[in-house]
Formats: structure tokens, sequence, C-alpha cells
């Protein structure tokens, strides 16, 4: 036995007000959140006239019909995508994750004046970002692959983003180990393991997109270079790709894990579980990017069943949650009267906005998963690759299961950032309902045509073609796109609501959790080891696919193109 | 760390049921090669009039096999239209002459990237007469959703002859 400890010295920890947020929180997390919505608001209503723009039936009847606002399909479409799932995402991941980790450490953050730096990083690299994406200079997809390149403020924008995220790993790295001095031998709340799981991750795999922006995408549009290799380009963007999916999900799952259960007065069934869902969603994020790259010339056979068999792995976290989550709901069921034994499925807090966007976006996810596991296997991959069973499959995950999420956290933190009351709650379960039915109709329609071969990433508005297989599912994919469009102003008005005319109290606390489960191994917290685990992982999984798309003899061949000019840059 | 039981049982059932998802993917392609894309060779893109390429079109190989080479730029393909016998095996060799594009086969089992540097490659069978339309699924610029090719399969003479000696 050791002799006597000296005591651990505590920081002055901080209490947080009830039914409220301190001044520097409200400032600091208010702001994410803002911002979070008005890159939402400029990418979120164009969705909907997409869907009207693929729509036959539509675009019969009204043949001369074009985009609102951005004539150009895929402006429309950059925009869309760059704002909601790089930009919205962002600003409120970073948001929310200060919240949960101030308020689940009981600590103020490490620095707050370097969270201001990394806001504002951010915040310049959306004007940039959007400067370019307005003015039509970057309707390049929120892909952006070479050799196709925009107006190097984009690629500016989008250095400035993932550097503030940088920021944001250390400063909330920093935290937790001021934490963890104070506190040894305990166990961290799990809202923050999953939060620090997300960030490692996402810390990690942004290295690949930053070495493709710096030393390819941004040089060139700077006409420093002449040259790039597509392939390697998209190599470095998939290493990134697939942990950034799981950057939107994983502050989801810290949300139907250790909020839900307050939210239904359940009880989490069991939380070292839960850490181990986040670790390995953390570990093996890395290993499955090539299963975006099935139909690539340039990667071998051998390395993309490799990523398959990961890819395979990564689902278990998700059955994992799918237990854990359904045995909260159960409980919350049977404590609201269920008896029988699927009655508690039906018995939840239907008329509770901020319940029913999570179970609402449960029921959208197990669709959205079950599609992926389908396009995952590499042979199915073939007939579904780029087409509308993508658009499917991401708007179930993504647009469903995440938003929906989001959607409910907004719904109470906006009124505790604001100190008033959500405007309507009524209008917010109409939102969540005519989001939940459209997104099915869209899910449905999108996925079918994508079976008949209708590609994603196309102004069939103005195609040179029509199938008349896919015609139908278009159409009533246009049908999901009118539900979501009601349910997207639904929203806007309700946020806007609560920001400027509601005048009730807050009625909704923080449902946040201050302890961790101490039976959990300490293991699952020794964070260097699992970064090192990463590492050999991503050395091992992805060393090879580089190799291979990388030419020693040759070197980089393939000029760079503006995209409305199909002669090589530089013009002479 | 405690697992509950039922937790446990319904793990092994998930790992389980993975596994097997696994191991029938891997049989299809180790197995019953099923084939996906691999790497065929490179070439500059500079480089496309100076090789193989610089005539596209389909090429007879004899024995109803054929090598069909397409070259893919803003925003049409060369060629534009092939014609081919029911029941014909052909080899597609595309490439792309300045940026990513996409080789997709509507209703049919080829589905390319053609990334400017590499050659794409994937065979296949046309059992069914019929139109089939080659489509740009990869993003390309403003031309994008008109570029398409078009497959024509013949129910000809010959195969119909063929077809009924072997039956
Ligand atoms: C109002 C609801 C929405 C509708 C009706 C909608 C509709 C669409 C449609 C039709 C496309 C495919 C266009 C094409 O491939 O030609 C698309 C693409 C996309 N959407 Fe949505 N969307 C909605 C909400 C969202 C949300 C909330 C997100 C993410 C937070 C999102 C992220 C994306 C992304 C990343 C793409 C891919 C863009 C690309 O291929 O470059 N969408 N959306
Ligand atoms: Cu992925
Ligand atoms: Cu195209």
């Amino acid at each position: 036995m050791q002799a006597v400890q000296p005591a651990p010295r505590r920081a002055p920890g901080i209490s947080f007000p009830q039914l409220g947020m301190l001044t520097g929180e409200r400032w600091l997390v208010g702001s994410h959140m803002v911002v979070a919505l008005i890159a939402l608001s400029f990418g979120l209503l164009l969705g909907p006239f997409q869907a009207f723009r693929r729509a036959p039936a539509f675009m019969e009847a009204f043949p001369q019909w074009e985009m609102p606002v951005f004539s150009y399909y895929y402006q429309a479409l950059s925009i869309h995508g760059v704002m909601n799932a790089l930009y919205f995402t962002t600003f409120f991941i970073v948001g929310f994750s200060y919240f949960v980790v101030q308020r689940s450490l009981e600590r103020p953050l490490w620095n707050v004046r370097m969270a201001w730096v990394a806001f504002f990083s951010m915040f310049i690299g959306l004007g940039l970002v959007l400067y370019a994406l307005l003015t039509n200079q970057a309707s390049v997809l929120y892909t952006f692959y070479p050799p196709m390149i925009a107006h190097p403020s984009f690629y500016i924008g989008l250095v400035l983003l993932v550097v503030g995220t940088w920021l944001v790993t250390a400063n909330i790295l920093i935290t937790y180990r001021g934490w963890r001095r104070d506190h040894p031998g305990e166990r961290v709340p799990l809202a923050v393991y999953g939060t620090i799981a997300n960030f490692v991750m996402w810390t990690v795999a942004t290295v690949g997109v930053a070495i493709e922006i710096l030393f390819m995408l941004l040089p060139a549009s700077l006409g420093w270079i002449v040259n790039s290799d597509p392939q390697t380009a998209r190599v470095l963007f998939w290493f990134f790709g697939h942990p950034l999916v799981y950057f939107w999900l994983l502050p989801a799952y810290v949300s139907w894990y250790t909020m839900l259960p307050k939210q239904t007065n359940s009880r989490l069934f069991s939380d070292p579980l839960g850490r181990i869902a986040f670790l390995m969603l953390m570990i093996f994020s890395v290993p499955v990017g090539v299963h975006h790259l099935f139909s690539d010339p340039g990667v071998s056979n051998v390395m993309k069943a490799v990523h398959t068999v990961f890819t395979f792995v990564v689902v278990i976290p998700s059955f994992l949650t799918a237990f854990n989550i359904g045995a909260v709901l159960e409980r919350a069921g049977r404590q609201r009267g269920a008896r029988s034994p699927l009655g508690w499925l039906a018995r939840q807090d239907w008329g509770n906005p901020v319940v029913a966007a999570q179970i609402s976006g449960m029921i959208l996810f197990v669709a959205g998963g079950f599609s992926g596991l389908i396009h995952a296997s590499l042979t199915l991959n073939i007939a579904l690759h780029n087409t509308a069973w993508v658009v499917a499959h991401f708007h179930m995950t993504l647009a469903g299961a995440v938003i929906l999420t989001f959607m409910s956290v907004l719904y109470w933190m906006i009124p505790l950032i604001r100190g008033r009351a959500l405007w309507s709650r009524r209008a917010a379960l109409a939102q969540v309902y005519t989001w939940l039915i459209g997104m099915l109709i869209f899910g449905h329609g999108m996925g079918a045509a994508g079976i008949a071969g209708s590609p994603r990433r196309t102004d069939m508005g103005a195609a040179a073609y029509v199938n008349p297989e896919a015609a139908f599912y278009l159409n009533s994919s246009a049908i999901g796109g009118l539900f979501l469009l009601i349910s997207s102003i639904l929203f806007f008005v309700n946020m806007i609501g609560t920001l400027a005319f509601s005048d009730q109290p807050v009625q909704e606390d923080a449902p946040i959790g201050t302890t961790g489960d101490p039976s959990s191994p300490l293991i699952l917290e020794r964070w260097g080891i699992w970064l090192g685990v990463i590492l050999l992982l991503a050395l091992f999984a992805w060393g090879p696919v580089l190799v291979e798309a990388l030419d020693f003899v040759q070197g980089f061949t393939s000029p760079f193109y503006q995209p409305d000019i199909p002669v090589p840059l530089p013009f002479e | 760390m405690h697992i509950d039981e039922l937790e446990r049982y319904w793990l092994i059932a998930v790992s389980v049921a993975l596994g097997a998802f696994g191991a029938a993917l891997l049989a299809s392609v180790f197995i019953f090669r099923v084939q996906l894309p691999s790497p065929v060779a490179r070439i500059d893109p500079a480089e496309i009039n100076e090789s193989a390429f610089a005539e596209p079109g389909l090429k007879d190989m004899g024995d109803n096999t054929y090598a069909a080479l397409f070259v893919a730029q803003m925003w049409a393909f060369t060629p534009g239209e092939i014609r081919l016998p029911k029941g014909a095996d052909v080899t597609f060799f595309v490439v792309s002459r300045d940026i990513s594009h996409g080789f997709f086969i509507e209703q049919h089992n080829v589905n390319l990237m053609l990334l400017p540097g590499q050659i794409a490659s994937a065979t296949t069978r046309f059992n069914r007469p019929g139109t089939y339309r080659i489509i740009c699924h990869e993003f390309c610029g403003p031309g994008h959703q008109n570029m398409v090719a078009t497959i024509i399969v013949e129910d000809t003479e010959q195969s119909t002859a063929e077809e009924a000696a072997a039956e």
C-alpha cells in the first residue's frame, strides 16, 4: 500500500445555473449555434428544389422552371452539400461539444480565448467559402475532387475550418487532462468520452484532406502547380471522408446515450458498452474509407476486400447502440404503462418534440443503416455506386438520424441560450413528423430510382435522357421533398421565433450527467494506446492504397480544369 | 466489466450474421470472381492520341468477344454509339482525356470511375437485345447531364442461329 496521498488539487469547480447559462457559455455556445443555423439556412432550403428539378412530372408541368436564386443546378448542389454537411454540422458539433464538456466536467474550458480564435478561424472560413460559392466560382460540389479547380478562397476557407477544429481538439483534450489530474481513478462522464473519441478521430482523419488541399488544390488554384493525380486525391479525400460521417454521427449518439435517458425518465442500460461503441467507432472509422472507391480503377481488389471486412466490423458498435438505446426506450415505454412484449415501442413520449425527434431519427437510421450495409457489399455496389441510392442512404442517416437529433438538441438548447422557452412546441412536433414522413418518402423514392439506374449529382431537369423505370420514384421523392420543404420552414420559423419573439420562461433543463460508471474499465481511457492503434491501422489499411495510387515513374500528369471550360489550365 | 447475458447473445448473433455476410462477399470476389474494377495500366492524358485510344471504338477479337475502347471528355463519349450482336462478351477499356467522369451502363453490371491517368476496365456480356445507355455518373461540369452514349445489342441472324444450334 502507498503512503498518504496528497489530496488532489481541485480546480475551483463551476456550478451552472438551472434553466439558464453562464454569460461566457451563452456567448460561446450561442455563437456557434447561430452560425450553424445561418449555414443551414443556405443549404437546407435548396434541397427540396433539387428534388423537384429531378422529378420528370414537375419538369413536364413547368418546363422553363429553374432552381430558385441559383439557376445553375450544380451551384445550388454545391451550396447544399458544403453548407449542410460541412459547415452546419461542424459549427453545431463544436458548440455542442463545448457545452457537453464544460457541463459534464463542471469546469471551464482550458482556454476560452483559444476557443474564440478557433471560432473566428472557422467563421472567416465560412465567409470565404460562401463568397466563392455564391459567385459561382466553386461549383465543384462538396467533395471538390481535382482536376476540377475552384477559386482559392474556397480552399483557404476550408483550411481555416479544419485548423479551427484542430484548436477545438486541443482545447477539449487539455480540459480533459486537467479534469483527469483532479479526479484520478474516476471515469469520465460518458458524454465526454464520446466527445473525446469524436475529436481524436476527426483530427487524425483531417490530416488526409489537409494534405490534399495544401499540396494539390490550393497551390493549383493559385497557379503554382499545373498537375495532380485524381486517384491519389480521392484516396486522400476518403481517408478523411468516412471518419467525417462518423464525426456527424457521434454527437447524435452522445445525445442518445446520455441525454435521451434523462429526457424519457429512463436509465442507460450499460455505460461501459456505450464506451466500447464509441471506441470502436473511433478506431474502425479509419480502415474502411475504400468502400467509397469500389469503382475506382486505381485501387486493387485486395484492398477493396480488406476495407469491406472492416466495414462490417464497424457496423457492430451501431448494433450495440441499438441494443442499449432499445433498452432505454423499453424502460421508458414500460414506465408509461406498456404491458405487451413490444407495446413499449408505441408507448413513447410522442408529444415531446425533443424525444420524438430522436426516435424519428432512429427509425430513419434503421432504414438508412441497412441501405448502407447493402451498398457496402462490394459486389452489390456495382449496381448502386453514384446512383440516387446513395443519396437515399445518406439522407436517412445524415439528414435523418443525425439532423433530427441535432434539431432535438436545438429545441432545448436554443431556449437555454436565449433564456426563453421554445416558441412553439406544436410547430416543433409538426416539424418532426413532416420530416420523418418526408424523409421516408424521399428515401424510398431515391433508393428505388437508384436501383432503376438514375445517377446522382445530375441535373435531370436538363438531362439528355429519361429513364422511364426511374420516373415514378423520382416523382415520389419530389413529394417527399415537399414535406421536407414545409418541415424546414417550420424549423426556421420556430428558431427565429424562439430567438426573437418568445416571452415564456425556459422550461427544460440541460440533460447533462456529471459522473461516469465506475465499473467501466479504465483502459478505455488510455487515449495514447488507442491513438497508436489507429495509426497502425491507418498505416496497414491505407499505406498500400496510397502507394498503389502514386505513380513513382511518371509523377503527377493530369492538368487542372475549371469546371465549365474544357481546356486545361493555365490558359495561354 | 459486466455484460448482460441478453446483450451477449445479441452481440454473438450480430457478429455471426455480419461474419456470414462478409464471408459471402469474399467468396463472391475470390471464388466466384465477381469483378470489381482494378488496376489495368496508367496513361498520361497528354499521350492518349499516341496510344491505342487514338482510334477508340469496337474491336472484334473473334468468337463473339470484343474489346470496346472509349474516350471520355467534357461532355461526350467517343464513340457515341456501338453495335453488338446478342450474347457478345465485351471488355471495355475507358480513359478520360480531361477530368473525372463516370461510365455507368444503365440496368447492367458495369460501373466505372474514369480518372485521368488511369485506364478503367470491365468485362460483361449482353444477353438481352435492346438499347443500353452509358451514362456519365460523376459530376463533370455544366454539360454533365448530357454525357451519354448508347450500346445497341442486335438480335442478329447469326446469333439466333447459333443459339438454335446450341439447343
Ligand atoms: C429538406 C430536406 C432535404 C432535401 C429535400 C434534400 C434533397 C437532396 C437531393 C435531391 C440531393 C441530390 C441531388 C443530386 O444528386 O443531384 C441532395 C444531395 C445532398 N444532400 Fe440533401 N436534402 C435535404 C436535406 C439535407 C440535409 C439536412 C443534409 C445534411 C446535413 C443534406 C446533405 C446533402 C449532401 C451532402 C448531398 C450530396 C451533394 C453532392 O452529391 O455533392 N441534405 N439533397
Ligand atoms: Cu464511408
Ligand atoms: Cu459527368
